[in-house]
Formats: structure tokens, sequence, C-alpha cells
């Protein structure tokens, strides 16, 4: 591999050699503290002569007798032009460290802008933020790094997607996930699966490919995407190469994980548990003796079996990640290549994750007015994951209700696969049942850059998103679901085939002859269109054996089809921003988007931004307070969308196939269409402060926002005598508002010592302000939740739990909402009250690092308030008897027994005593958290040991994930994070992760 | 700006152009499997694919996929739930006016909104504005059959029965499509006139039999004299069923095809016994969700059994019995049911209605004015299942004739709206919990909820919830 690596660099700079030359010049750059600085790039300007410096700051390079400047520059420290003296031979530079916040450039929608210039709210992240951590995918690298962004697990399955919420939730019934923009390319994002529990298509991008990440959160930043922006747009740049001797980097990291958060009153009974409960349950029942024994008997009693379900479908995952990368190049070209192969094991048994990545980019300037580059980014993905939620298979549930008087193994250690009331043996299953998911992904571009004139750029990119799923199943024909058809296989492939071609025109000028007022100006035309293919095919009726697991080897051919699904997008957009003496910067942008998606009626959507900025810390009477190094204010508004809630040929009233009879075609009314549905709307206002003083030692942001959203799209509710259940209509309006808080301080720095603290907070109030008659509507996606006028979206809303009477054990609910009296009839005589949100109404993160010599050590903590979590299979095993045959969680145990007990778990009855199982806030538990997110601890070998072994740095550390989890309600039975949702599923148990990393770089 | 400049920036300029008028066809994308229902109800021949999606219709799993065969039977006397189940259907095991199904049951809501997509589905094959012809024709008698047949369904279960309150809510009543409608309940009798007519029209216009999967012209008068019998419409209820019996050209089932009939799970063109069945093939099926699961002892779930007084009813040389084969179940003796006995491959299918039935409803009909029909109409079923011979007379034999069609209708979901119609207690034995081993014609939840969804959605039905939910 490395010599590959070695033979392809040489290519590369065979390419680049220099051409006529006359003299030598030499040097040494260094830093204010006289280090030397490798890499920087030193140029003859006006030309493309230059080199970069050695690893003693050294440079050699010769120039034309023309030569009249060097321009040094290096990354962070600025550039330096220096006149070239006729009789030199040694030219020494000093370049100064960037403190100026001003010329820090900050990746937006197409392009960059210096931070200096932003009038919008665009939070960035930079590879160290991201890179090497015990995640499958970016998107849960995110939680609690930015302030607003709401990242939360649904799932520990290595590879399952992230539930991302920007400031709020804007759309009733689309999804609230951002738009991806991955080096221009608004990619496909999200689960693709279709026959696994989970396909995150981000997993096939590694992390540590990631050089920023700018998370667009108001309209000045978002709108120049238009129709897909009002979710927020996360724009991700991958690595670039910067010029220089080729320099490597080894990343590797190690560990093993366990479940995150336990709770001892949601341990499944053991054997003795459930027996004793059971005969209590029936004796309450009013069962007889007979009947009671008999009863007993068939559940396990007698049979001495004790077995732990949870503890045999829970394991300790394994976590390895290795990445290696080389960068470099000179003046004219640059290169950047790297790989990377990642394997997760999630807490329960065959849950696993592998990955295994390329990237390379390569950037040519092959003229003085020509850049070309392309990049490659391919992914391969390979992931088993067990079924989840109320699937049999699902091993989490199954510990949950298989009995422990019914042991996975027979007594001669083969599987049980008979006797087991009814469940599949889970543990046998995960072995023999096959679950894969096999995810390529192929993210590239390849883009030319003409400059026109000095002040006028052309830049034609075309960019291809490639995701190929092939997902296979195999339900063996022993036992479990596939037994009932003597065996059967699936086999999913999917393929997304999206393209994008973007030609922008950026335009500078000074409008005034001094540069006092200077204009930014971009015209853009893009094209896209996303092809989805997908292909299912299913046989059943396998040979008697579990070793032939592919649809080849079925005899019956159950299912087989093929079909498409896409959208495009026209789109032409332009910014323009005007900057006065960098005091005053005034932005706007516009868009004009054109979908698919949408009637001919509708096409077309006009979306703009406006956006201020004044930059105070520029002002003569600013001059006089030297400590303060950045003072900005700034504020935006405008309009942009979301589409996310309509399906690819949802405007249209259609008649669907595939209602079949006999094996003849049917056709059946499948859509009500409408051919007025157009995008949702979102007009985001923002204003915001920024402030850094003391040598940025002490900076902070505050922005409040408030965004209506209008033109919701809905299913609405019909009666279903109409044939239909819902129609998607654009009705409902609703609003966002909140405040954003972050803190940086450096409370100690010193020549050895420097203490860092960030911090930060976001709140959110949403509130639906608009539905069509001012009716109330139960969330088409959630029906345990009310979306009502005046309340916020995501309010839990069901009946209100009362306790348990003491007299006789019965369930209570409360019969209104003023609780002014109880009842133990469920349906009808108990209320339905709004019992709080899914969402919480604070979270964001404390983090804190300290830098010692070599050694670093940092901590962040993730916090989370007010959200309320509902525990969605608590009817069966808090259910007070119902689903008797099932097993029960300690929690049961505190039963009322005898008259008087106060307890709030009812007297348990075989079979369910008056629907306590049934929805209440009994199963609604309070969901606020704070979990140590990271624990670090590294330490940096010193220079001088490591210098001798030709390194330039060497890293080792010991990092904790998810380390310990404080909950305030001691009685939720799961992980806290349940999805934005908050709705527990079951699913593979988030994990704790322990893992020893090191980083090598020569 | 140079000459050179100036052409490159004019060359820009022309791209962008060029890709700006870029086809307008780039973002018209029509739907990969769908069509609009203009193209979908073009033709003759579209019709009649539309017929089909209506049929696959009724094999919801909350019609006769499973709900109504199952329940039918498990509200009544006939089936229990076995202790050892997986909790389908207990709210309808055990049900009382403080125990059992709410408003939100996911199985009433299945079965609404199941029987309004087959209304649908057949009312936009009735009103198609194709040309008639014969073949139009005999689709659109069918189309009218499945109406009438969703509309039984729906007010058999939603509404008291007929002989309660005629003038009672029953249904609403909804022949055109309109998404945006919000119609309140029609009276029973306003749903049973619309099934008369229906019913009336698909007789007139069916001219084909193509096999029992199908509605054919003596299968939709066969429901016809169901539903009279459910109006208490004794005269009307003979008539229909005589017509079927003496026209059909159907042939009874015998002791001796009696066991490979019920084997079978192939669709009929031979005409005997099923005058129509809902169809499940060896894909289009409810995989687990069929009915056979609940009922075979072989896979995961054999929740329903066979009551014991019910078992005792057949005679020893009853080839019924063979039905019904005994062992245990959660450590207790059973009955179990092998009506459904195809689970994998081509499924059971579910009979709707019999030539059986038409003899049992002419002998019922016959009561009380002609004996002597109704005990040879009856035992030309005792006779061909080797059954003891009916002899009785007065209220005892029409208790026969009940007992005989609780018998041979047995899981066919008929029993429960037998005492419906007939407005009796449900007596059961003792395989079903003490709480509602007596279920009173009284109890609230004889009838199902309006879906708690459909009022929310539909304001006209705001107060016009079934009593008690």
């Amino acid at each position: 591999m490395r010599k590959l690596v070695t033979v392809f660099l040489c290519l590369v700079m065979s390419l680049l050699q220099v051409q006529a030359q006359n003299r030598t010049l030499t040097g040494k750059v260094t830093d204010e503290k006289g280090n030397p600085v490798v890499g920087a790039s030193v140029l003859v300007k006006g030309t493309t002569i230059g080199t970069t410096s050695k690893e003693d700051g050294q440079y050699s390079l010769t120039v034309p007798s023309s030569a009249k400047e060097l321009v040094v520059s290096a990354l962070n420290l600025g550039t330096k032009e220096i006149k070239i003296d006729k009789n030199a031979s040694v030219i020494n530079v000093t370049l100064t460290a960037v403190v100026d916040n001003l010329e820090e450039v900050v990746v937006v929608g197409y392009g960059t802008k210096k931070k200096s210039d932003l009038t919008g709210s665009v939070a960035t992240l930079k590879s160290a933020d991201i890179e090497s951590r015990p995640f499958s995918s970016v998107d849960k690298a995110l939680q609690g790094k930015v302030a607003g962004l709401q990242s939360v697990a649904a799932s520990g399955q290595p590879g399952a997607s992230q539930n991302i919420v920007i400031r709020g939730v804007s759309s009733i019934s689309g999804s609230s996930n951002p738009l991806w923009v991955i080096d221009g390319i608004p990619v496909n994002s999200g689960d693709a699966s279709r026959l696994q529990t989970t396909g995150n298509l981000l997993s096939t991008l590694n992390p540590n490919d990631i050089e920023s990440i700018s998370v667009l959160k108001d309209a000045a930043s978002q709108s120049i995407y238009g129709s897909r922006a009002a979710n927020g747009v996360i724009v991700v740049t991958t690595k670039k190469g910067k010029a220089g001797k080729t320099r490597f980097r080894f990343d590797t990291e190690v560990g093993q994980s366990n479940t995150a958060y336990k709770s001892d009153k949601y341990r499944p009974l053991n054997a003795t548990e459930y027996l004793n409960i059971t005969r209590e349950g029936l004796v309450n029942l009013g069962a007889s003796q007979a009947s009671i024994d008999a009863t007993l008997a068939a559940l396990g009693q007698g049979t001495g079996v004790d077995f732990n379900w949870l503890d045999n479908v829970s394991r300790t995952g394994t976590q390895q990640q290795y990445n290696l990368s080389a960068e470099g190049g000179n003046d004219k070209t640059t290169f950047f290549i790297s790989g990377g192969h990642f394997v997760q094991e999630g807490t329960t048994i065959n849950s696993k994750l592998t990955r295994t990545n390329g990237n390379i980019r390569v950037t040519n300037k092959a003229t003085d007015r020509l850049t070309l580059g392309v990049n490659l980014n391919v992914g391969a993905v390979s992931q088993r994951a067990p079924l989840n939620g109320g699937s049999f298979g699902n091993p989490v549930l199954s510990s949950y209700f298989l009995l422990p008087t019914k042991s996975a193994y027979n007594a001669d250690g083969s599987w049980n696969l008979t006797n087991l009331g009814g469940l599949h043996n889970t543990i046998a299953l995960s072995e023999i049942d096959k679950r894969f998911l096999r995810q390529t992904s192929i993210r590239g571009s390849a883009f030319a850059e003409y400059r026109i004139l000095d002040n006028l750029k052309f830049r034609s990119q075309y960019g291809v998103d490639y995701n190929v799923l092939e997902e296979d199943q195999y339900n063996n024909p022993r036992h479990g679901d596939g037994a009932a058809t003597n065996g059967r296989a699936y086999s999913y492939y999917t393929r997304y085939f999206n393209w994008v071609w973007t030609n922008t025109l950026d335009y500078q000028q000074n409008l005034t002859k001094g540069g006092d007022l200077s204009l930014n100006a971009q015209v853009g035309y893009e094209a896209q269109k996303s092809s989805g293919y997908f292909g299912s095919l299913r046989a059943d009726q396998f040979p008697p054996t579990t070793a032939l697991t592919y649809p080849a080897s079925g005899a019956s051919p159950y299912a087989a089809s093929a079909t498409i699904s896409e959208y495009s997008f026209v789109s032409q957009f332009a910014t323009a921003s005007v900057n006065y003496q960098n005091r005053f910067v005034l932005s706007g942008s516009f868009r004009r988007d054109g979908s698919s998606k949408f009637s001919p009626s509708n096409k077309y959507g006009n979306f703009w931004s406006v956006g201020g900025t004044w930059n105070i810390d520029r002002e003569k009477f600013m001059d006089d307070l030297s400590f303060v190094t950045q003072f900005k204010l700034r504020s935006s508004y405008g309009v942009n969308g979301s589409n996310t809630a309509i399906g690819n040929y949802d405007a249209l009233p259609l008649y669907g196939y595939g209602y079949n009879y006999n094996q003849l075609p049917g056709s059946a009314p499948a859509n009500v269409g409408d051919p007025n549905l157009t995008w949702e709307l979102n007009k985001p206002f923002n204003v915001g402060i920024d402030v850094s003083v003391l040598k940025n030692r002490i900076s902070f942001t505050a922005e409040y926002y408030n965004r209506t959203s209008a033109s919701l799209l809905l299913p609405v509710p019909l009666s279903r005598t109409s044939g239909f259940s819902t129609a998607t209509r654009n009705i409902g309006t609703m609003k966002n508002a909140g405040f954003e808080f972050s803190l940086n301080v450096v409370p100690v720095l010193k020549k050895d010592l420097r203490w860092e603290i960030d911090f930060n907070i976001a709140n959110n109030k949403n509130t639906v302000t608009s539905l069509p008659g001012g009716a109330d509507i139960i969330n088409p996606n959630n029906s345990l939740q009310l979306i009502r006028e005046g309340l916020p979206i995501n309010s839990f809303f069901m009946r209100e739990w009362a306790g348990v009477n003491p007299a006789n054990g019965d369930p209570l609910w409360y019969a209104d909402d003023k609780h002014n009296a109880t009842t133990n009839v469920y349906p009808g005589a108990a209320a339905r009250v709004v019992a709080g949100n899914s969402l919480p109404k604070y979270f964001g993160s404390l983090g804190t690092t300290l830098n010692f010599k070599g050694f670093t050590l940092s901590a962040q903590f993730y916090y989370n308030y007010g959200n309320m979590v509902y525990d969605t299979w608590g009817a069966y095993y808090l259910g007070s008897g119902f689903g008797a045959t099932y097993n029960k969680v300690a929690r049961q145990l505190d039963r009322w027994q005898n008259p008087g007990d106060i307890t709030d778990i009812p007297k348990y009855v075989y079979n369910g005593n008056k629907n306590a199982q049934s929805s209440s806030t009994r199963y609604l538990n309070q969901g606020d958290f704070i979990r140590l997110r990271e624990l670090q601890v590294g330490y940096n070998l010193p220079k001088s040991l490591i210098e001798k072994a030709k390194l330039t740095n060497v890293n080792f550390y010991v990092r904790g994930t998810n380390l310990f989890t404080w909950v305030k309600d001691k009685n939720l039975p799961f992980d806290p994070e349940q999805g934005t949702n908050s709705a527990t599923n079951l699913n593979v148990f988030i994990p704790r992760t322990v893992t020893v990393g090191l980083n090598v770089a020569f | 700006m140079s000459i050179k400049y100036k052409f490159q920036t004019l060359l820009v300029i022309v791209l962008l152009a060029t890709m700006s008028s870029c086809k307008k066809s780039f973002i018209e994308l029509s739907a990969p499997t769908s069509l609009t229902p203009d193209q979908a109800l073009a033709t003759e021949a579209d019709l009649k694919v539309a017929l089909y999606g209506a049929y696959a219709g009724m094999r919801n799993v909350d019609l006769f996929g499973r709900s109504l065969p199952v329940m039918g039977d498990l509200m009544a006397d006939n089936a229990y739930q076995s202790s050892l189940n997986t909790n389908r259907y207990t709210f309808f095991n055990d049900y009382s006016d403080t125990k059992g199904a709410t408003a939100t049951d996911g199985n009433a809501l299945g079965m609404w909104t199941a029987a309004y997509n087959v209304i649908l589905r057949a009312n936009n094959i009735i009103n198609s504005t194709i040309a008639a012809n014969a073949n139009v024709n005999q689709y659109k008698g069918e189309a009218y059959a499945l109406r009438a047949l969703a509309y039984f369904t729906l007010v058999r279960n939603f509404a008291k029965p007929y002989a309660d309150n005629p003038d009672a809510l029953g249904v609403p009543i909804v022949t055109v499509y309109n998404p945006d409608l919000k119609p309140a309940r029609n009276k029973v009798s306003e749903v049973y006139a619309l099934m008369l007519a229906d019913l009336n029209q698909a007789y007139t216009l069916m001219t084909s039999f193509t096999n029992s999967s199908m509605f054919s012209k003596y299968a939709a008068k066969a429901l016809q004299a169901k539903v009279y019998l459910h109006m208490g419409d004794k005269a009307n209820a003979k008539t229909a069923a005589l017509d079927v019996i003496n026209n059909s050209g159907f042939s009874p089932l015998t002791t001796s095809n009696h066991a490979s009939y019920w084997a079978n799970s192939v669709v009929r063109t031979d005409k005997l016994e099923t005058l129509y069945e809902v169809s499940s093939d060896a894909v289009a099926n409810l995989s687990f969700d069929a009915i056979g699961y609940l009922y075979s002892q072989t896979g995961n779930y054999g929740d329903i059994l066979c009551s014991d007084d019910l078992y005792a009813l057949y005679g020893a040389a009853d080839v019924r019995k063979a039905l019904y084969p005994t062992g245990t179940r959660a450590g207790l003796p059973s009955v179990f049911i092998n009506k459904y006995p195809v689970t994998t491959g081509d499924l059971s299918d579910t009979k709707v209605l019999r030539l059986s039935e038409m003899y049992l409803i002419a002998a019922e009909a016959s009561l009380p004015t002609n004996e002597a029909d109704a005990l040879t109409y009856v035992n030309f079923i005792t006779s061909r299942r080797g059954a003891t011979p009916i002899l009785s007379t007065g209220t005892q034999l029409l208790e026969d004739i009940l007992t005989e069609r609780r018998k041979e209708l047995a899981f066919e979901g008929d029993r429960f709206h037998d005492l419906q119609r007939l407005k009796r207690d449900v007596v059961r034995s003792a395989n079903y919990p003490a709480t509602s081993r007596t279920v009173p014609y009284t109890v609230f939840r004889r009838i199902l909820p309006i879906p708690q969804s459909e009022i929310d959605a539909n304001a006209s039905l705001k107060s016009q919830q079934n009593t008690g939910y």
C-alpha cells in the first residue's frame, strides 16, 4: 500500500516540474516566537513560481530576475509580502499569528466568506471536533457541539440514523432533518434502508475525512438553498491537501462498549419472581387451583430453568478504527489521499458495522487563471442489525417478553426452538437468520474555475452522490419468521443516483476609489436530478439446512418487483453583499427553485434573504478599547422552504397497482392528490451579537431567532368514509422562537498550561399557531401526540394516570383535566390531557479542556431538560398482568397486594387489570438527563523525542464516551435518548464506549 | 477590458443562458407505478383491473382476511381465546360493559377503514361512464354486490340490528367519491334499502360466472337472502334463497366430498357449494396475519380454540367433527379449528356465501308458517353431514335449525350476527373468562365503536358515537 502511494505521489510530482530558473533565494520562515514554520507557501508574486518551507522552516527557491516580491503564507499565520532586494540571496520571514477574527474564512453556501462579512448565523466545526470518535457517522458526532442543534440517537445500532433538529421543528408531517451539502453537492441523506431496521446514508462518510462543517441556521445563510433550507443546512467540506513536503498521518482507536444506561427497576424478572407474580395474578383472576396449576406448569413451573435473556442478548461490543492520510504538493498542485477502516459492534448480539473507505482530492492550477480539481470519496459499509420494535425477532424486545423459565438452549446444548410460548428464540435466530446491509457510496466531483478577470471568476462543478444499498435477509426454515414458509430469503437492491451541475460567477468590485465601499456578488445556475431505483425479491421454500441463505436457494419465488422514484430541480440564484469600510455589511440572496415534486401550476418558488452586520470593533470610538477583538451585531430575515413533507408524486391524484387478486393485476385509488400543493414556507428572523475580548480569551455569541413556518404540508385526516384516511394539504402555521448562547473562556493561558471552557445552551419554544378550522389533529406520525393551536408540536396527549386505589388495587385515571374525580374505567370516563412534550426545553453542553505540557484532559457534558419519554412497550412488562404469558420487569413487583397498600403499580391480575396497560401518563416519564458525553486524557510525546524518530507528532489518549448518565426520573425505563419522538422502541441500547487511541504524524 | 476577456465573458453568458433554457420536462416527472384516475379507468379492460382491486380490498386483515370470521365466532359462543395467546382479539373474547374494546380499537378502525376502501373502489366502477356492454355490466354488477357486502359488514358490526330498531343510527352512506365529504350516519333501514337496491342491480346486470372468488348473479341473490333474513323479512329471504337453490346450478356439499372441500384452498370453477369466497392466493395473501395462523397449532399463533359445547354438538358420525381435532394447549385439553388448514402457498380462502346456508335460510324463513318446508331444507343439510335428522316442531324446531346453522357455519363469522339479529344473549361455555361467560344482548360492546379517528375527522359524527363508548 505504502509503495503504491509513493508511486502515485511521484507521478503527481513529476507532472509539475518547475520551469526556467535564474537565481536562488533561501531563507527561514518562523513564527513570532522564532519557531520554524513547516509547510509555509513561498511564492513569487504574480507568478506560479513557488515552494514550501521544510521541517526546519528553511526554503530554497529559484526565482527569475524579474521577481520583485515574495508572498509567504501559512495556515493560521496569515500572509506576508516581502520585497526582494536585488542583491539579497537570503530572505528570512516572520509570520504573525492571526488573532484578528476578521480574516478568518467560513464556508457558507456556494463559497466562503470572511467572518467579518457574515451577516448570518453560521456555526462551524473543525476536524478536531469530530474526527476519531467512536461514532459510525458524522451526524452522531454533532451532539452538543452547536448551540441550537439537537442531535438525538434513537438506537445504539451501529450505523443507525441520528435525529437532528436545528432551531426547532418546523414541519408537522415532514422530517426535521437538515439538508446536507457535502463538497457542494446537496446529497440524499437519512435512512435509506427498506428491509433492515436502519441504513444511514451518512455512515459511508468517514468523519476523519472532514475538514470543516458549517451549520447554517438563519435566513441570510440558508436561503441560498431555497426550497430545501428550512430545516437548516449542514455544509460539509472534506479535507484538501496543503502544499509542502508530503505529510502522513496515522490515527487509530480501539476500545469496548456496553450499555450506557440501565435501570434496575426495569430488570426482567427471574423465574421465581415471574412464577410467583403469575400465581398471584391467577388467584386475583379467580382461577381454580387446577387451572392455576395447569397454567403455571405450561409456563414452566417445576422445570428449574432460570434463564436471563437480557444478559444473553447483551454483550460487550468492540470498537476499532484506523485512518491513514497523506497530503502535500506544490504551489501548483496539491493532493490529499486517505483511507480508513472502522469496525463497531453494538451492545446487542450480532449488531455490527464495518466501514472501509478511501478519499482522494487533487487540485491543479493549470494556468494563472484556470484551476482544475477532482475529488472522489468512496465508502463501503457492511452492517448487521437485529430487528427492532415489536418484532418477535427483536432480541431486545424478546428479552423482556420471553419467560425466564424457558432457556435458549436444550439440556444437550442445542437451540431450544420449541415451547417458547409462541415467541422466538432470538439468540438462536440472531445466529441462524441473516440480516445484512451493504452500502456503497461514491461522492465525487470535478470542477473547473476560471478567473475571467482579476475580479470575475467562473466556476463549474459537476457532482455525483451515488449510493447503493444491498440488503439481504434470511429466515431459516426451522424456527421463527421463516418456519411457516419453510424458510425465506429476501434480497433488496436500492440505488440513488443524484447528480448536480452547478455553475457560478463570482464578482468583486470596489465601488469607490479608496476601496471604502466594495461589492461581492454571485450568480449561479444549478440543475439536479436524483433517481432512485429499487429492486426487491423474495423466495420461499428452502432446503432443510441453515447454510443456504440467498434467494437463489429458495424453491418458490414469492415476490419480484422493481421500480424507480425520481425528483429534479432547476434553480437560479444570486447573492450580493456590500461592505463599507468593513464596518457595515449588507447582504442579500435570491433563489428561484423549480421542482418536479409539485404540480405544473406550482412548479416554481422564489426564496430570498436580507442581512446586515455592524462590526462595532471597527469603529473609531473602539480604538481605545483595544482589549476588544471583536464586537459585532448582525441581523437577518428572509424566506426559504422545505419539501420533506411531500413525496415525489404526492401532488397527483393517483390510482395505484398491486392490489392483486388471484394473481391478476388490481388497481385502487392510492393518493388523493392536490394540484395546489406547494412547499412549506419558513420565514426566519435572526439577531445576534458576537463578542470577543482579551485576545479571544473570552468570546461569546448570543442569538435570538423567531421563525414562522407557513403552508405546512399536513396529511389532513379525512372522513374514512371517503375511502381515504388522509390527504396532504398546505395548511397550518407554526412558530419557533428561541435563544442560543455559546461561550468560550480561556481562564488560564501560560506557556505550559492552558485551560479552556466551552459552554452552550439553546432554548426553543414552538407554538402551533393555526390549523384548518382550528381543529385538533392527532399527529399523523405519532398517535400519542396532539397538534393543537397554541400548543407546541410534539405534545403528548393521553389519559392521565391517577395512581392506584389503596383500597382494592384498581388502576385509576383522572376523570377530567381538573383532577376533580378519578375513575377505574379507562375509556370514556377518563379524560385525555396534554402531558408534556417529546422535545426538550433546553439543551446544550459544557466542555472543558486542560492542556499541561504534553498532557490534555478534556470533558464534555451534554444536558437535556424538559421533555417526556414514552414507554411504548410498557403495557406488556408493566401492565399489571396484561400479556400474562410474557415476562415482566422488577418494577412490577411493587404492585398493590393488600388493602391499604400505597403504591403506583396496580394489583396484578392475570391477563390484565382494568386496562391498566392502556396508554396513559403512567407510561410517560421525565426525560431530563446529563451525560458525560466525552472524557479524554491524552499525551503528546515531546518534540525532542519524536524528532529523532523523524515524526512530527505523536499523541496517545484514552477516551470514554457516554461514560456516565444521570437521569432525573428514576422510573425512566431505558436510555433517555429515544429519538425526537421520545418513545422507547427496544432498539439496540446506546453504548458507553471506552477507547484508547494513537495519532502519529510524519 | 481586452477583446479576449470580452469574448470569454460572452461565452460564459451564452453558456449560462443555454443552461437556463433547459427543457421544462426536466422537472415534469410522472409517477412510475401509478396512473391518474382518468388513465386508470379509461377502458373496459381497466374496469376489470379496478374490479380485482375491489375484490382484493375484501381480503384486508380486518375484513374477510381475518377479523370478520374470527370476531363473528369469538364474540359469540363458538370460539374462545386460549390462555396461551399472542394477545390478538383479547378484547372480543373477554368483553362486557366494563371491559373490552375502546373507541380507539385497532380492529374496529381497520374494519371501518377497509370497508369504506372497498366502497370507494366499487363506487368508481359503478360510476364509470364507459359505454355499457355485457362485460361492463358484469363488472358493474360485481361492484354493486361488493358494495352491498361492504355495507352489510359495516351495518352489522357498527350499528344495532335491524330487528332492534330500523330507525336507529346505521352507518354513513357514500356512493360518490368526494374526499372532503363529512357524512353523518344514515338510518339502519336506509343502509338496508341501499343494499337491497345494489343487490337487485347486481342480479340484473350480471350474466356470467367466473369462479368462486368472484360475485355472480346467484351469489348476489344469496347475499340478498341473508340481508332479508337479517331484516326479519322471511318471505323475501326464502324466495331469494330458493332462487339460488333452484336456479343457480350450484351443487351441494355431501358427506363424501366434505373433507376434500375444506382441505382445498384453490379457487373453484366447478360450482360446488361456494357461491362467494374471498381468495388468498400464494402471493397475494396476508402471510402471518392470515386467518389460518390464528387457528393452526403448528405455527406460532394458534390462539383461538373451539368451545367445548359446540364440539359436543357434533355426533360421532358427523363429517364436520373431523374439522375439529383435539389435543392439548396451555396444559389443557383443547379442540382445534381446522377450517382454514392451508397456511403455506395458496392459503385457505374465506368462505362468505355457501349453498348450504341457502338451505338453512330457507328452513328458518319457512317458520313459523311452513314447518314441513323447514324440516325438508334443514334435513337436506343434516342428511349430507352424517348428522341425526331433525324431527322437532314449534319453537324447538327453530332452535334446532339455529343450532344446525351454528354447527354448519361455525368459524365463518356468522354465529355472533345470528345472536344479534335474534337479539339473544351470548351464553358461553366454561372455556371463556368468568367475567364474560354471559354477554346479555344489552351489553353496549356488542356493537363496535365508531372509530375515534373517524369521529375526530368527521364533525357530523361527533354526537353519533355508539352508546357506552
